[in-house]
């Protein structure tokens, strides 16, 4: 068989050849980057456990954090997804997708997966968590991006299937909602080649950053794969999908309520607390739409289930939205402020990603290999042993690692949070609370390797079951239907259910505008409407008429369409008040960086010192007794990008400015465990020979003056002789203490950057300065 | 039928529900049209429900206080009970802290806390290192024990001395203040200059 693609006619038998060589790259890429991804991970969570682990500047655990996470969400899951849309789309509408487009893309992602291994270590960064790559690289994902998205869609144009099935309207949600969420945050300022300030400051970045960050989990990690098991899940099982109007009700309900959860993010921060709230009632609210795709995939295994025994392919899936199930469920969990409290910035939530990360991705990608590579090289699977012992290792390893870490994550923060007799910390030292949970981080590096070691197993069963096979040439006889007379699609986009969402939405949305007692209403008013609209369109519907979201389905432009529309909806709601709307700072202030402090940030950023530090003091008296006056929405407002944080490692340092002499600084980069015994931070003594190029620093003030930064044009002029007067000033404060270090250095950038967190508009008089709250 | 004395109820026959009907076929998957399982349905209305319920309780009828009012109202709350604990207790004045710093067991926690935060910056023995020799005579903030606990407690913000009051609580801060008082003039050999004013 050797057919190429031949213009589909209609009303014409063709036989097709689906283009499979984009799924065998694809699968090898996300084998291989899965590799690479896992084994940096096993290194970070090394390093964590013992900071000798960091063996060189490149390779510290701040730099490799990112590599690790890039490596696992883009290159492992998102080169999984394309393979799996290529394969499941072809045969879903029966059309060969476009070789170039496919090349293209495949060569580009791997092109930007490179720069992004190579350029992380380096220390070129945005600062922001699953965006860190810099602006070329972000222009060239959007490049790529659109590519993908034009194969894909421009398949679904030419297709021979007229419904699109469920996995489909996955795929389509996926597809646009990440090319909206990639270009919205990584809007930046470029500075040069491989520089670039966000152009959003504070809890502005922040609200921006978490939307992009927690529906990257979503329509990324989430949506695609759902798309995935729709697609791989009866095929491999032999039975038929549980229920469609379930597809439909979770379909729209998820990404619908996804997009409004972000904000779960940033809970108990200086945040405005309206966009606190709708992040955890949406996250709330996204447990039942979660579980819906978790029900219609078990519910398909019905009658099926004694494949469990003899067929790693299912006993994969299975387990895989067992572990969906779980990590959906513990997410709303997390959500709710109180608990939120207690786990936000510990290990609670690594736990919880990596339920997600190792069990659901982790595992929907194992089956799907485990299926495709017998078909795409005509081969029975090299072992089923083997593959069975992969199975086993990786259940348990993530059982161990997501146990440790929840051990970790709820020890620390009740260890955070206990206090003495006399109402003071029980333990007022950080390290104290990391000496506790060190053991957790040797059984989470075990679990980890344990989940490595099974993966490398597949690679090799896989390896051997494609080595020295033939390429399978699939292919299908299709027919085009002819144009039918159909529905116009105003009667489609003005069908009920639509008119009935749009109203009820409208009503709700009538509280943003309302004073007390008329939201009130207005929100029992939406509910009566709901109840009633619903039961009225059940009642009334004509059970001969095809539904109106079959309509629907048989026009991909519409249903693209109505999918964005869905999707905005959350995203403007959030954004637009918040980030477009200047509102003016009610709450704190800061002082703009002066020029040295500014390099000394670009140093904290390269390191990537935000992947282990917060800065954001929550209003609990356990941290404001531990780390200083709760953080307000102005103390960094000036911040591109914003520093906030999501994990504390150490301890939180928004209020470190002006608490230790510089000297204490010095010290502590060079080896942190002269100053505080047991301490995993990496040494940072190259900070002592590294040297700040205060050449580039009137580029950088002009840079933050253009996105609303207050310098004046005098202080983009003067910018590195002010650099470098600071610099002498800090260098002659530490040679007071015996320190001899240059001006222009890294340690005395990040020194003067240090020093100045949390530093008040108006400088207070000495004395005063830190008015500790009690 | 039994010949005993049980009646049998009639039972009525009713149609099987409509499950498991195949209602499309793609690519040779088929898709049935079940019902949603009413769990599932109601835990979705419920968190629905919930969601109005909390917005109306927190942003609309402000009935409960958002995190950050109600941590300044649980620090109202704890400022007082400090105070009152502190008066009743009066541990923290001059004549206490002397007889204090001549505790055994006041000095060995002091000590230990000073092991732990102090020794960084003033050398484990208290000679002085980023900060100045606590062995000596020589006081830059003041040398009488209820100045030492003033000192720590509140910091000394221009010299990059810490506030450890908040961070330390109380008890320890008295401790250490404790301790140090005791190793006033110990003059450990090798410590750093003298810095500051020799108390009477």
């Amino acid at each position: 068989m050797s057919e190429v693609a031949v213009p589909e006619q209609s009303g014409v038998e063709t036989r097709i050849e689906y283009y499979d060589d984009p799924v065998r790259w694809f699968s090898i890429a996300s084998i291989v980057w899965g590799i690479v991804g896992m084994l940096v991970g096993i290194i970070v969570a090394l390093q964590l456990s013992m900071w000798q682990a960091n063996v060189h500047p490149m390779l510290s655990f701040g730099r490799l954090r990112p590599l690790h996470t890039n490596a696992v969400i883009f290159a492992f899951v998102g080169n999984m997804v394309f393979a799996g849309i290529y394969y499941s789309t072809q045969r879903l509408v029966k059309v060969r997708m476009n070789e170039l487009l496919s090349k293209i893309h495949f060569w580009g992602w791997q092109a930007i997966i490179v720069a992004a291994a190579v350029t992380l270590p380096l220390g070129y960064t945005q600062g922001k968590e699953y965006a860190e790559l810099e602006w070329p690289i972000d222009i060239a994902i959007a490049a790529v991006w659109v590519v993908f998205a034009i194969n894909f869609f421009w398949a679904l144009a030419r297709r021979a299937e007229k419904h699109l099935y469920v996995a489909i309207w996955f795929y389509i949600a996926s597809i646009v909602t990440v090319a909206s969420l990639h270009i919205v945050n990584s809007l930046a300022i470029p500075v040069f080649a491989l520089k670039s300030y966000s152009i959003y400051g504070g809890a502005k970045d922040g609200l921006v950053q978490w939307w992009y960050g927690h529906n990257a989990v979503a329509f990324f990690l989430t949506t695609p794969v759902l798309g995935i098991m729709y697609y791989f899940m009866p095929k491999a099982a032999d039975r038929p999908v549980y229920s469609y109007r379930l597809s439909i009700v979770h379909f729209w309900a998820l990404i619908f309520v996804y997009i409004w959860a972000g904000p779960h993010h940033l809970l108990n921060t200086a945040l405005p607390d309206w966009a606190q709230t709708l992040g955890m009632i949406f996250s709330v609210m996204l447990w039942a739409p979660s579980w819906g795709g978790m029900l219609n995939g078990l519910l398909t295994l019905r009658g099926a289930w004694g494949k469990l025994r003899s067929d790693p392919v299912i006993k994969f899936f299975a387990a895989g939205v067992t572990f969906y199930g779980m990590a959906t469920f513990e997410g709303p969990l997390l959500s709710i402020k109180s608990v939120n409290g207690l786990a936000h910035y510990t290990d609670w939530i690594i736990g919880h990603v990596h339920a997600g990360a190792l069990g659901w991705n982790g595992f929907m990608a194992a089956g799907m290999f485990y299926f495709l590579f017998p078909r795409l090289y005509k081969r029975a699977l090299y072992s089923v042993k083997l593959a069975d012992i992969h199975f086993y290792l990786a259940t348990f390893g993530i059982l161990l690692y997501v146990v440790s870490m929840w051990v970790a994550g709820v020890t620390q923060g009740l260890m955070l949070r206990q206090v003495a007799a006399d109402g003071a910390l029980a333990y007022p030292n950080f390290v104290e609370t990391l000496l506790a949970i060190k053991p957790m981080y040797w059984m989470r590096l075990i679990g980890g390797l344990m989940y490595f070691a099974g993966f490398c197993m597949m690679a090799f069963n896989l390896l051997m079951t494609a080595k020295g096979a033939e390429i399978v040439r699939a292919g299908a006889t299709v027919m085009v239907p002819p144009p039918a007379a159909e529905a116009a699609w105003t009667k489609v986009i003005f069908g009920r259910p639509v008119m009935l969402s749009v109203a009820v939405a409208l009503i709700v949305g009538t509280v943003a505008f309302l004073n007390d007692i008329a939201s009130l209403v207005m929100l029992m008013v939406a509910g009566v409407v709901a109840v009633l609209g619903t039961v009225a369109l059940q009642l009334t519907a004509d059970k001969n008429a095809p539904n109106w979201h079959r309509l629907v389905e048989g026009r991909a432009l519409l249903f693209t369409v109505m999918t964005v529309l869905a999707v905005l909806i959350g995203g403007v709601a959030e954004l637009v008040p918040a980030v477009v709307v200047q509102a003016p700072v009610t709450q704190g202030g800061q002082h703009p960086y002066r020029p040295l402090e500014l390099e000394g940030r670009d140093v904290y950023l390269r390191e990537g010192c935000f992947n282990c530090h917060s800065q954001m003091i929550r209003p609990f008296s356990f941290e404001t007794a531990r780390y200083g006056e709760v953080s307000a929405i102005g103390d960094s407002q000036y911040d591109h990008p914003y520093l906030w944080g999501s994990k504390r490692t150490g301890p939180d340092l928004a209020r470190l400015g002006g608490k230790y002499p510089s000297s204490w600084h010095y010290k502590h980069f060079v080896n942190p465990r002269d100053i505080s015994a047991g301490s995993n931070m990496p040494p940072y003594s190259h900070f002592v020979s590294g040297r700040v190029d205060l050449g580039r620093s009137a580029a950088k003030v002009a840079a933050m003056k253009s996105i609303g930064v207050p310098y004046s044009d005098a202080d983009v002029a003067g910018a590195a002789a002010d650099a470098r007067a600071q610099g002498a000033e800090i260098a002659t404060e530490l040679a007071v203490d015996g320190v001899q270090v240059a001006a222009d250095s890294d340690m005395v950038a990040i020194i003067a950057y240090v020093q100045s967190i949390g530093r008040k508009p108006a400088p207070a008089k000495p004395g005063s300065a830190v008015a500790q709250t009690r | 039928m039994t010949d005993n004395n049980y009646s049998i109820p009639k039972v009525t026959e009713v149609p099987p529900p409509a499950q498991d009907v195949v209602v499309h076929e793609y690519d040779g998957i088929q898709e049935y049209d079940n019902e949603l399982p009413n769990w599932w349905l109601y835990t979705l209305y419920a968190a629905v429900v919930f969601a109005g319920i909390y917005w109306s309780g927190y942003h609309i009828l402000r009935s409960y206080d958002q995190p950050r009012e109600a941590y300044e109202r649980e620090l109202v709350a704890a400022r007082a009970k400090d105070a009152e604990r502190i008066k009743s207790s009066g541990i923290i004045n001059a004549g206490t802290l002397a007889v204090l710093s001549k505790d055994p067991a006041t000095r060995a926690s002091g000590k230990a806390v000073f092991a732990q935060n102090c020794a960084v910056c003033h050398k484990a023995d208290g000679s002085g290192l980023i900060g100045p020799n606590l062995t000596d005579r020589a006081w830059i903030h003041g040398g009488a024990p209820d100045k030492v606990f003033a000192t720590i407690n509140d910091g000394v913000a221009a010299k990059g001395m810490p506030a450890w009051g908040p961070q330390l609580g109380s008890d320890r801060t008295a401790a250490v203040a404790a301790y140090v008082v005791s190793i006033e003039n110990t003059n450990v050999a090798g410590g750093k200059a003298a810095q500051g004013d020799v108390e009477p």
